[in-house]
Formats: structure tokens, C-alpha cells, sequence
């Protein structure tokens, strides 16, 4: 065997003993020298090597947080599956829960606090310390602040890791101009109607399990995966629900549909209230439920009585036939019937009003309460923690834009995106000088790029906090690097059954960490850490709701009788007896007198949105079921799934075209914007020729992300221009035109 | 429990290899002015003159001697080699990024490295750290070193660090910018390159 012989000769020559010499040196004071290792006695595989079950996960690849447990193997976590003791997600979890562990060792993943020292959009990283970093953060948010006051600090919040700092950017430093992506582009239209509505925001409180029928508008489960929501949808379909699925495309949900509604994107509300007319002249609408909880529906009915199965037939381009028989459906299996909400629901500017007639729906077939229709469990009591007082809440309040400019009356909580960036651009109403993106990419998630960047590029101070290098990080110019939901305290998540109809149980689950916190290649701290670190530099010290993370899990548990330690005890999750779900009454605003003194229609009402130009199609986008946008965008096994994202094209308009399926394309949208990258074309009879489909979450433009940059297309570079909801101040994403470009040449798409 | 120090005199061979071992493990950290001090300088081109690399200690020298502000152009190099860039991080310093099909921290070839660490008496100080980062290789040399273990110290460099070394010192050395980690890399290679019986490793990429 050689034994280094050469270099251990080498070592006893004259010039290299000076050398050793000197390097000795720098290790004068040798017994103090501390090294990363430890003597251990060695013990022999089998004794150590077991692999644990560590419990109290709870999955943040997407925001649906199925419980799961981690197989950790001597400190590494080696496999994550579903908490068996779960009755939400039992066992399973999906692909993207799986692969959590590729996140959790991604080396893309930030590491340390970072200052950029060089410009916003083209960075230079410089590593710093947290407490350069903290007090750089804490000294730029504050002389923003006071020079023009705490409203001139926006934040982009999203996920669990957000929810506290958020706080305390709201109510203790005082700005309103917080914009999160999960209301603004994409439930809060919905939580706001169905509250004008039914008085409830609605979540996904749909007990398909149990249905007779199901509508989904645009829903498409199999491709859209949340696993026990899943299994509710198809244990209805299991158990002989029917299916009705509204959408321009054939998706995984219109395979199974017993009726598929091929609609014309942008007219669903004339679809719905023509059903509604229809049930409503037909008698075939739930008197009952209507007399004894409805409110305004003699308003209503006039206000729809316009609404013809011709009418709409026109305007939907399906046949008048094919919504009298989705009326007729629906009124034979009501009321157990599933009126989905959707989640996503930011499309094209006239949402407001679709959702309201999703409500209205629902109330009129008298499905609430009832089996298979809009019931929600009911899920145990926890404890609250970690809220901020309210200190500047009022300062935030009188600084609200939307309020300011008397707009967007049913706006969900926070500040419309767009009222944010224009009083930043133009600094009217007042100027906006401070960004802060927590857990948020506004680059993938806020339309017309250009405009954000432009925001971005105006601000005195830019400051990201995430755990991987997303779009945004590259405008940051302090950069802080987070735990990921497998390595910290969190949220607690409370629930039932996933089937309400079975023996009703609730359970409580705690996000508690999987694998230690730290280690030594890194400096990632949670998110209670961060920002408490930045109130005592801010000056806020005495506001600070809770010392740490693991503080707040215990006394949020403490509200249920428990403790961690006893949730460990338990298997990660309590499992108590339940209450019965069904036989809540909801009232039903079919006329709203609310929105009608806000200056909007107080009956659903449709509003035609622009028709594409000629030439192009409209640009829709959907999810995969392997990837959750950017978060898992740079994950190496999900991008090997699905590395990009196929652009859907109708066949007919192919073959005029002169594509074929495989094509390598790209595409050109109303405004001149190309993609930055192009995506290989799938050609099928099972999409409109009006309309373009493909994934979201795919192109990131950061080459940090090594794994995802530049793969398939990002749908949200073309959206250049979004529509705004008049009601919410919500963006509709599903607004803008695109055309193909083959081999440099643009083509059109014939009508 | 902190490693003692095997009691070797200094003129053993093994004790001034480990030195250069732990010496080098130290200069693939994070430049930090705790160590990167006046000390240390001399020490680094004493090093590169005792193997005959007087150009490299010379340009080096020349560089400190300009007295442009060193330190933070070594920061804002090693985050940008080893930490987070833009365009991507140029060459995350772990062995299995190298040695697992899906590039991923602390892949098989991380769990056998601990393992070595484990079957030779020695463990990380933390429980989730990651054990093939180039640093604690090296350290674990030293530790070797100082003992005397040298087929240990050999079979380590055989089996766990030269297999994706050259890897990592090829996309350091395609893409650097800073003559100090370009020199670095390339004295971390000589002293942990193999000698074989028949000469030299193939300086494989």
C-alpha cells in the first residue's frame, strides 16, 4: 500500500521543515485548537445505524400540511411518509411530500446571511454575519420609517414562516402595504364573496365524499393534488357521484366527468347564472332552504331572470342543451350535492362576481349542512400565540391605499397589490421605499414583472427572507437564509376526519422539527428568531410576543391541554372524539345590499372580459401534480417527473399551423413579450382553439436555482398585463393573449 | 468531549503533515480576520516556497502588498464559489454533490464518509452536520496524521476524498477569479493527491 511515502519524505527536507514550521505556528496554542469532532468509542453497526421514526412533521411542499413522520437514519433524515396515525392524509403523502428530502439537502439552499454587494437584479454575494446583517435590516427599515413613515414599508408575505413577522410588520411597525400572493392572486376573491355571500369564508368545505353530484369550474383534481382532498373526491366518485367539470380543457377531472363543459374561458358566470335562471323558472331549486334562509331573492331573480340557456349558450360557446342538463343534474341530486368554491380563483378580473354566483348556487340547491354538500368539520380548539399587540394598527389602517382611494371595498386582508406598486412607482398617494419578501416570489406570483422589477428598483431597501435563491432573492440587498418547515417549531394544524361522514374524531398536529436545527455548514434561523432580533433593533423589544419558536408551539398546545412532549407521546398527533359536521344553517345574501350600496352589482352579474386579438389565444395556466411553483421548481426529483411544462395547443389549429406534438416552442404574447425560454408543445383535441394551457411554476430566471433555471416556460413572464377585480383589487392572472414562435417565426393561431 | 492531542513530537512527520492538514482545512473556511490574521500570511507562503512555488507565493504576496482590502475580496469569492452566486453556486464544497446522481448534500457517499469517521473512533460535534464538507475531510486527516494512522489516512484519501476532489478543484479552478483559492485548491490537491506504486493518480476531472 503506499503510504504517502513521497510526501512524508518531502516533509523532512530542509525547505519544507521551515515551512511546517511556520504553518505550526498559527496553531501555537494547540490545546485550546477545538476541532468539529469528538473521540467516540466505536460501537458496531446495528446499535446505532437503526433508523427512527421521528414524529410531529407536518409538510409544507404545498400549503394543504399533510402530517407526516421522518425516517431518520444517525441524524439524517432519509425518508419522510405520512403520520400513520394521521385521519387526514393517513399514510400517504403525495410526490412533492416526498420529496421534501431533496429540499431539505438541496445545495442550492441558502446557507448564511448574505449582503449584496452588487446591484439589485445582477447580485454579488458577500457572506456577513447575522448581526451585521440584522443590524443593516433593522437600521434601513427604520430610517424609512421615519423619513417617510412605517406605511412606506411593503412586505410580500407567503406561507407558515410568514405569518410572524407579518404580524409585526401590521400592527407594531404599523404599514398596511402587505400583499400576499395566496389572497391577492389567488383565494382571497373567493373567502371575500362567499363571506358577502354566506357569511363564511369557505376554504374547500365541499363534503364530496358523500356527494350525489359534484361541480367543479376549473377544478382539476389528479392533476391539482391535496391528498386527503383527493380523497374525498374520490370517494364521492367511488360511491357513484356525477361529475360535472367546467373547463376549456380536458383535464385529468374532465376524464372522469360524466358531463364535461368544453366553456370559453372568461364567460363561467354566465354559465352559472343561467343555470341559476334555469332552476329558478323551473321551480327546481330547494324552496325550502331559499324561504327559510335566503335573503334578497325576489331581487335576485329578477336580476338573473335575463340569464337564458340561450343567453348563455351564445356567450359560453357550449350548447344551450348541455347547461339545462347540468341544471337538471344538479336539481336532481340536491341537495347533496358539492358547489366546489375552487381555490385558485384570480383569473380574469370578473371573479368577484363569479364566486358570489358559486355561493348563490349553492344556496339556492340548499346544499349546506347537508351530506355532500357545503359543510365544514369541525375541528378541535388550540390556543393562540405569538400575536402582536396592536400598536401602530391604526396608523396602518388610515394609510390603507384601497381606503384611501375609496377602491376595492371587498378587499381581503392586506393592501391590493397594484395600489402598492403604483403609489411606489408614482409616489402618490405617498412613496414606498422599503420592500420585504418573506417566503413569497413576487417575480413568479405578481404579474407584469417589468413593473415589479421597476418597484424594486426604487426602493432605498430591498430585504429577502427564504430558503431558496428564488427570483426575488436576486433583488434583495440583504439576503437571510430560513429553516425549512422540516427543521422548526411552527403552526399547529387542527382537523377531522377527512370524511365526514365517518366516526367523527378531531386531531391536532404541531410542526415540530424532523432533524436538528442546526448544523455546522450553516447559519438558517426561524422565523420568530429573525424577527424578534429585528424588533429589539428596532426598538420594539417590549412588544415581543414570544422569546422562540418552540415557545410558541407550547403555549398554542397549552390551549388544548398539551404539550410537545406530550404530542411527541402521542405520535405526533392527538386524536380526540369529534362533533357532528351536518345541520348548520348558513343564511344566503342572493341579493347583497352590501355590495349594492358599495357602488357593484348586488345580484351575481356577468362582465364580458376582453376577447383575444387576432391571431392569438388566451394563456391559461394550472398546476402539475408534482411541483408547487417556484417552491419546488429546483427540486431534483420533481424536475426529473416533470422537467418542463408542455404548452397545450388544440389539434385542428396545430395541423394549420404546421406543429406537431414534440415541437420545441416558444411564445409571444399582446404586448411583444417573448418567453425567455421555450417548452416543447403538446398537440390534442382536449383543449379549445381560443385557449392555451400549460403549468405554472416552471422558467425561474435565477441561475442559482441549478436545477430549475430555464426549464419549460414561466406563463407568469407573459402575463404582462393583469386584470384587476373591481370589487377585490385582486389580480385576474388568466388575462393576457399569447401566439407561437417556431424557429424564429411567429405564427398565429387561427380561430 | 474535544479531541486531546496524541503526544508525538514535533519532528515527527505525521505530527508536521497533520499541521498542514488542519493548516489547509482552515484555509477552506470562511475567510474570517480570527484566522486569517498577520500569522497567517507568512505561514501560507512559507508553505508555497517549501514546495518550490515561488511564483504563485510572489503574486500572492504582491496582491497582499497592494493593499486593496484582501479580506472582503475573499469573502465575496468564497460566497460566491462555495456559498450562493449568481449565476449558481460555482462549487459547493461536499463530496456527495459530486458523487450522487441527483447532486444532492449529504448523499450516500456522505453517510459511508461518517461512517469511516465512526469505524476510526471519531464523531461530528453535531448531530445534523453534513460530514464530507472539504474542511472536515481535512481535519479528520489531521486527526489521522497526528496519530500516525497513515494506511488509515491513505485509505481515507483513496475512498472518500480524492474520488470527487479533482471534480470540486476543476469547477473551482474553471470558474475562480481570486488567485488565492486557484493557489489554494491546487496546494489542498498536492498534499492530498495518492502516490501510487506505480507513481502518480490520474489527475481524473
Amino acid at each position: 500500500m503506499a503510504l504517502n511515502l513521497t510526501r512524508r519524505k518531502f516533509l523532512q527536507t530542509a525547505s519544507l521543515a521551515a515551512a511546517t514550521a511556520a504553518v505550526s505556528g498559527c496553531f501555537a496554542n494547540r490545546a485550546a485548537a477545538s476541532t468539529p469532532f469528538v473521540r467516540k468509542p466505536f460501537t458496531a453497526p446495528g446499535s446505532f445505524a437503526d433508523t427512527k421514526t421521528v414524529v410531529g412533521g407536518v409538510c409544507e411542499m404545498c400549503f394543504w400540511r399533510c402530517q407526516l413522520v421522518g425516517k431518520v437514519r444517525d441524524g439524517k433524515l432519509v425518508k419522510l411518509e405520512g403520520n400513520p396515525k394521521s385521519i387526514d392524509n393517513g399514510a400517504s403523502i403525495c410526490a412533492r411530500g416526498n420529496a421534501g428530502v431533496k429540499l431539505l439537502y438541496d445545495p442550492d439552499r441558502l446557507k448564511y446571511p448574505m449582503k449584496n454587494v452588487g446591484k439589485r437584479g445582477a447580485p454579488e454575494w458577500k457572506r456577513i454575519s447575522w448581526d451585521e446583517a440584522l443590524d443593516e435590516c433593522a437600521a434601513k427599515l427604520k430610517a424609512v420609517s421615519e423619513k417617510y413613515g412605517p406605511h412606506a414599508i411593503a412586505m410580500f408575505p407567503h406561507g407558515a414562516s410568514a405569518t410572524y413577522p407579518m404580524g409585526f410588520f401590521e400592527k407594531v411597525v404599523g404599514t398596511p402595504n402587505i400583499s400576499e400572493a395566496s389572497f391577492f392572486q389567488c383565494r382571497g376573491i373567493r373567502d371575500t364573496a362567499y363571506v358577502a355571500t354566506l357569511d363564511t369564508p369557505p376554504d374547500e368545505n365541499v363534503d364530496m365524499a358523500n356527494a350525489k353530484a359534484i361541480l367543479l369550474l376549473g377544478g382539476h383534481f389528479g392533476e391539482n393534488v391535496h391528498v386527503s382532498h383527493v380523497k374525498r373526491y374520490l370517494k364521492g366518485l367511488e360511491n357513484g357521484a356525477k361529475l360535472i367539470v367546467v373547463d376549456p380543457r380536458f383535464s385529468a377531472s374532465a376524464a372522469k366527468a360524466h358531463i364535461w363543459v368544453k366553456i370559453k374561458p372568461g364567460t363561467d358566470t354566465a354559465f352559472l347564472l343561467a343555470v341559476m335562471n334555469h332552476l329558478v323558472k323551473s321551480g327546481k331549486y330547494n324552496k325550502a332552504y331559499v324561504t327559510a334562509n335566503g335573503v334578497g331573492f325576489d331581487k335576485f331573480t329578477a336580476g338573473i331572470a335575463h340569464a337564458s340557456l340561450e343567453w348563455a349558450a351564445r356567450i359560453c360557446d357550449v350548447p344551450a342543451k348541455q347547461i339545462k342538463e347540468v341544471a337538471e343534474l344538479l336539481a336532481a341530486n340536491a341537495p347533496n350535492v358539492s358547489i366546489h368554491p375552487g381555490r385558485h380563483v384570480s383569473w380574469y378580473g370578473n371573479d368577484f362576481q363569479r364566486e358570489r354566483s358559486l355561493a348563490c348556487l349553492t344556496g339556492l340547491l340548499g346544499a349546506i349542512g347537508v351530506k355532500g354538500g357545503f359543510v365544514a368539520g369541525k375541528g378541535p380548539k388550540v390556543g393562540k400565540a405569538g400575536g402582536w399587540p396592536a400598536v401602530n394598527e391604526e396608523h396602518a389602517e388610515h394609510h390603507a391605499l384601497h381606503k384611501m382611494a375609496k377602491k376595492y371595498p371587498f378587499s381581503p386582508p392586506g393592501t391590493p397589490t397594484d395600489l402598492i406598486r403604483e403609489a411606489a412607482l408614482t409616489g402618490k398617494p405617498y412613496p414606498i421605499k422599503a420592500f420585504v419578501a418573506w417566503g413569497q416570489n413576487p417575480i413568479q406570483t405578481v404579474p407584469n414583472q417589468p413593473m415589479t422589477i421597476k418597484v424594486l428598483q426604487q426602493m432605498d431597501f430591498v430585504m429577502v427572507c427564504d430558503i431558496m435563491p428564488t427570483d426575488i432573492t436576486m433583488y434583495a440587498d440583504i439576503l437571510l437564509p430560513e429553516t425549512s418547515y422540516l427543521e422548526r417549531y411552527d403552526m399547529i394544524k387542527p382537523g377531522t376526519q377527512w370524511d365526514l361522514a365517518g366516526k367523527q374524531q378531531q386531531y391536532i398536529a404541531a410542526r415540530l422539527p424532523l432533524v436538528a436545527m442546526t448544523a455546522a455548514d450553516h447559519e438558517r434561523k426561524d422565523p420568530v428568531w429573525i424577527t424578534n432580533e429585528l424588533a429589539k433593533r428596532m426598538g420594539f423589544e417590549k412588544h415581543i410576543p414570544v422569546k422562540s419558536q418552540e415557545e410558541k408551539t407550547e403555549k398554542m398546545l397549552a390551549g388544548a391541554n398539551l404539550s410537545i412532549e406530550q404530542l411527541i407521546k402521542e405520535e405526533g398527533i392527538r386524536v380526540q372524539d369529534g362533533v357532528e359536521p351536518y345541520g348548520k344553517v348558513l343564511k344566503v345574501n342572493f341579493f347583497s345590499q352590501e355590495i349594492a350600496d358599495a357602488g357593484f352589482p348586488g345580484v351575481p352579474t356577468y362582465t364580458p372580459v376582453p376577447e383575444p386579438p387576432k391571431g392569438f389565444a388566451r394563456l391559461v395556466y394550472g398546476r402539475a401534480p408534482v411541483h408547487t411553483f417556484n417552491r419546488s421548481q429546483n427540486n431534483a426529483w420533481l424536475v426529473n417527473e416533470m422537467p418542463e411544462n408542455p404548452v397545450w395547443l388544440n389539434d385542428e389549429s396545430a395541423r394549420k399551423m404546421g406543429l406537431k406534438d414534440g415541437d420545441r416552442v416558444s411564445l409571444v404574447n399582446q404586448d411583444g413579450v417573448k418567453s425567455r425560454t421555450t417548452t416543447v408543445l403538446k398537440v390534442t383535441p382536449g383543449i379549445r382553439k381560443d385557449t392555451i394551457y400549460m403549468a405554472h411554476g416552471y422558467g425561474t430566471m435565477n441561475p442559482a436555482m441549478t436545477v430549475g433555471v430555464g426549464k419549460g416556460i414561466d406563463d407568469q413572464s407573459l402575463i404582462t398585463k393583469g386584470a384587476v377585480d373591481p370589487e377585490t383589487g385582486a389580480h385576474g392572472m388568466r388575462s393576457c393573449f399569447v401566439k407561437f414562435i417556431k424557429d424564429g417565426k411567429e405564427l398565429s393561431i387561427p380561430a | 468531549m474535544q479531541c486531546e492531542r496524541h503526544t508525538m513530537t514535533d519532528d515527527d512527520p505525521g505530527v508536521k503533515l497533520a499541521d498542514i492538514y488542519r493548516f489547509l482545512s482552515r484555509s477552506i473556511e470562511f475567510p474570517e480576520p480570527s484566522w486569517l490574521d498577520d500569522a497567517y500570511w507568512p505561514a501560507f507562503f512559507a508553505l508555497l516556497a517549501g514546495i518550490g512555488w515561488q511564483d504563485e507565493a510572489n503574486e500572492l504576496r504582491r496582491l497582499r502588498n497592494e493593499g486593496a482590502p484582501l479580506l472582503e475580496s475573499l469573502q465575496i469569492e468564497y460566497t460566491r464559489l462555495f456559498i450562493n452566486a449568481v449565476p449558481h453556486v460555482i462549487a459547493p464544497p461536499y463530496g456527495s454533490v459530486y458523487l450522487s446522481d441527483d447532486g444532492t448534500l449529504y448523499g450516500p457517499s456522505a453517510v459511508r464518509t461518517k461512517d469511516f469517521y465512526r469505524e476510526r473512533g471519531f464523531d461530528l460535534s453535531g448531530e445534523a452536520d453534513i460530514p464530507d464538507h472539504l474542511s472536515l475531510e481535512l481535519e479528520f486527516l489531521a486527526l489521522l496524521a497526528e496519530e500516525g494512522r497513515e494506511e488509515e489516512e491513505a485509505l481515507f484519501l483513496r475512498q472518500h476524498l480524492r474520488p470527487w476532489f479533482p471534480r470540486f478543484k476543476a469547477r473551482v479552478l474553471a470558474e475562480v477569479r481570486h488567485p488565492f483559492y486557484r493557489v489554494l485548491v491546487n496546494l489542498i490537491d498536492f498534499f492530498t493527491r495518492e502516490e501510487w506504486d506505480n507513481g502518480f493518480e490520474s489527475d481524473e476531472t
